[in-house]
């Protein structure tokens, strides 16, 4: 147990103390609920405002989930690598499981932070949500997915990719790219045909539009992503991005040749 | 009693074979410098025996366990600097103090101790990142100074220091040994391995030539050495120089050149005229008892920077 929460607070102190890091996990998702909760509402009906507001705040959420997970678990693992911290961890009678328990519960800190943050500062800027009791722990159940398969793809990262700046910027690339292309930054509607099919299949698009769907309304979605197939393709993707994560990391994290 | 006892040690990374048998046994309470160039093997070699590498094949043993299960008597300080700039140099200590399972209430006894001990109680809640390049070594090296650790491993530890900081490093270092801690010096640098009592000369891989500091000098290296400095270096004067040493040789030496001869005395001013009549000014010039970076060269006709002529 010592173990763990030697690693769970190294890595909470050392995210919590990187500008970069919050400035990307928590103030560019913050700026971003500001500008599109002012810029992107058009010519909706005033009364439906709020809600689109809540699900941009909701997007912006689930990417600042993302790089949390994709770009500063891997910046974390390969920053020990470079700085021979690994090789002195190796050296020592440790638990390779300890110190990755450890780091995920730090990204799982700081992700939920972030969340709260952001969807504080969506409220204060006029966001509204729908749901209640049953819809928001399902909501939860779906941040805890994103949270699994954003880590995963980071555990991912850090483990293949040694250099340091290479680990943060695949992570970040990632991050971008697939928001980009499965209807995270714009309507899943103006997507063309192969982007939407996948972002059903993305499971961090796919719980987006369930969270929305869950918290600002069925009418914010343009598909259902609460069919049971698709609920059960979005929870299966997400632990399976994670297992393969973790399984290269145990298997390679933690080896220098 | 042997801290650590390596016998017929190979490595291999795909066909490069970079330890080529090795043996190597270091007493208790022993200060054991293993010297080098860069890639002759010696930070592996000290990688094994730390358990972060394995080994192709041979014997490694550290108090007579496999280095994988004697972790707890290890202290293995890695050539770059690990800590952790964010953190301050208590918070980095209590880090590896939990990690090996402290309590709070004796990781922060400890590790006031041990900041005392390597000088660094004033500056323990400064972040790391604000540590001058010697602190921060000092800091590390703190890391393996825990109560069980007894042979304690050091991947150069100096390459990155000023002199004054090198100083008080190997000050530390005597305060370690005096509590019968055995040290592995790993080095590139012949002043530092001039300190151990015993020093290891690895090249491609292999030992060539092990002893203390003095037999070594007496045994591989009895010419006279003439450390010269000209306003500029070139070719021509390596050409120049290349006549008056033995073999030809010449070794490149921080800002001159390095040469050996058996009667150094006598041809210094021809040195200084033969530059002078190439169009080289001598801006130093002098003669020297030979060092542990001259029986390396003795040994392998290359000299532990870089090998020139």
């Amino acid at each position: 147990m010592r173990q763990i929460s030697a690693a769970y607070n190294k890595a909470v102190k050392e995210l919590l103390r990187e500008k970069a890091a919050l400035f990307w996990t928590i103030a560019w998702p913050i700026i971003w609920v500001v500008i599109g909760s002012f810029s992107f509402t058009g010519s909706a009906p005033q009364e439906v405002i709020p809600y689109i507001k809540g699900s941009i705040t909701i997007s912006m959420m689930v990417f600042a989930l993302m790089i949390a997970g994709m770009s500063n678990l891997p910046a974390s693992i390969a920053g020990d690598r470079a700085n021979g911290l690994l090789a002195k961890l190796m050296s020592m009678p440790i638990r390779p499981y300890r110190d990755f328990i450890g780091r995920i519960s730090a990204v799982i800190t700081l992700s939920l932070l972030a969340a709260a943050l952001v969807i504080v500062i969506g409220i204060a800027v006029g966001a509204r949500f729908t749901g209640a009791g049953i819809e928001i722990a399902q909501a939860i159940g779906f941040i805890f997915l994103v949270i699994c398969a954003s880590a995963g793809v980071g555990l991912m990262a850090g483990t293949l990719i040694k250099n340091l700046q290479g680990a943060i910027m695949t992570g970040v690339g990632i991050a971008v790219i697939t928001s980009a292309i499965s209807g995270l930054f714009a309507p899943y509607e103006v997507l063309p045909a192969p982007l939407q099919m996948f972002a059903r299949i993305y499971p961090i698009s796919s719980a987006q539009a369930s969270i929305v769907n869950l918290l600002a309304g069925p009418d914010m979605v343009a598909y259902n992503p609460l069919t049971s197939s698709q609920i059960a393709l979005t929870i299966a993707l997400s632990f399976v991005l994670l297992i393969i994560g973790t399984v290269l990391y145990s298997r390679l994290g933690w080896k220098l040749e | 009693m042997f801290a650590v006892h390596v016998e017929n040690l190979v490595k291999t990374y795909g066909n490069r074979c970079v330890l080529d048998g090795v043996n190597l046994s270091v007493l208790e309470g022993q200060f054991y410098a293993l010297m080098g160039p860069n890639g002759s093997g010696k930070t592996t070699l000290a990688s094994i025996i730390a358990a972060v590498r394995t080994p192709d094949s041979g014997i490694v043993e550290v108090y007579g366990s496999k280095p994988a299960q004697a972790k707890e008597l290890i202290g293995y300080i890695p050539q770059e600097n690990f800590s952790s700039p964010k953190l301050s140099g208590k918070e980095n200590l209590m880090y590896f103090a939990s990690l090996l399972g402290y309590s709070r209430i004796e990781a922060n006894r400890l590790v006031t101790e041990m900041l005392k001990s390597v000088g660094l109680s004033e500056e323990a809640d400064k972040r790391v990142a604000k540590y001058s390049g010697g602190m921060r070594k000092r800091l590390e090296v703190a890391t393996a100074t825990f109560p069980d650790i007894r042979v304690l491993i050091l991947d150069e530890p100096t390459t990155e220091l000023d002199p004054a900081a090198r100083r008080t490093f190997f000050g530390m270092i005597q305060e370690i040994m005096n509590k019968k801690t055995t040290i592995i010096l790993i080095t590139h640098i012949g002043s530092d391995a001039e300190l151990a009592s015993k020093v290891g000369l690895v090249d491609n891989g292999r030992m060539i030539a092990e002893g203390t500091p003095d037999e070594l000098k007496r045994k591989h290296a009895v010419e006279d050495v003439i450390t010269v400095e000209t306003a500029a270096k070139a070719d021509n004067v390596v050409r120049v120089l290349s006549n008056f040493s033995k073999n030809g040789k010449v070794a490149e030496s921080g800002a001159g050149y390095r040469i050996y001869s058996q009667n150094g005395g006598k041809i210094l001013a021809d040195v200084v005229r033969s530059l002078d009549q190439a169009g080289y000014k001598v801006m130093r010039i002098e003669m020297a008892r030979p060092t542990l970076e001259d029986v390396f060269f003795r040994l392998t006709e290359r000299s532990l920077q870089e090998e020139i002529g």
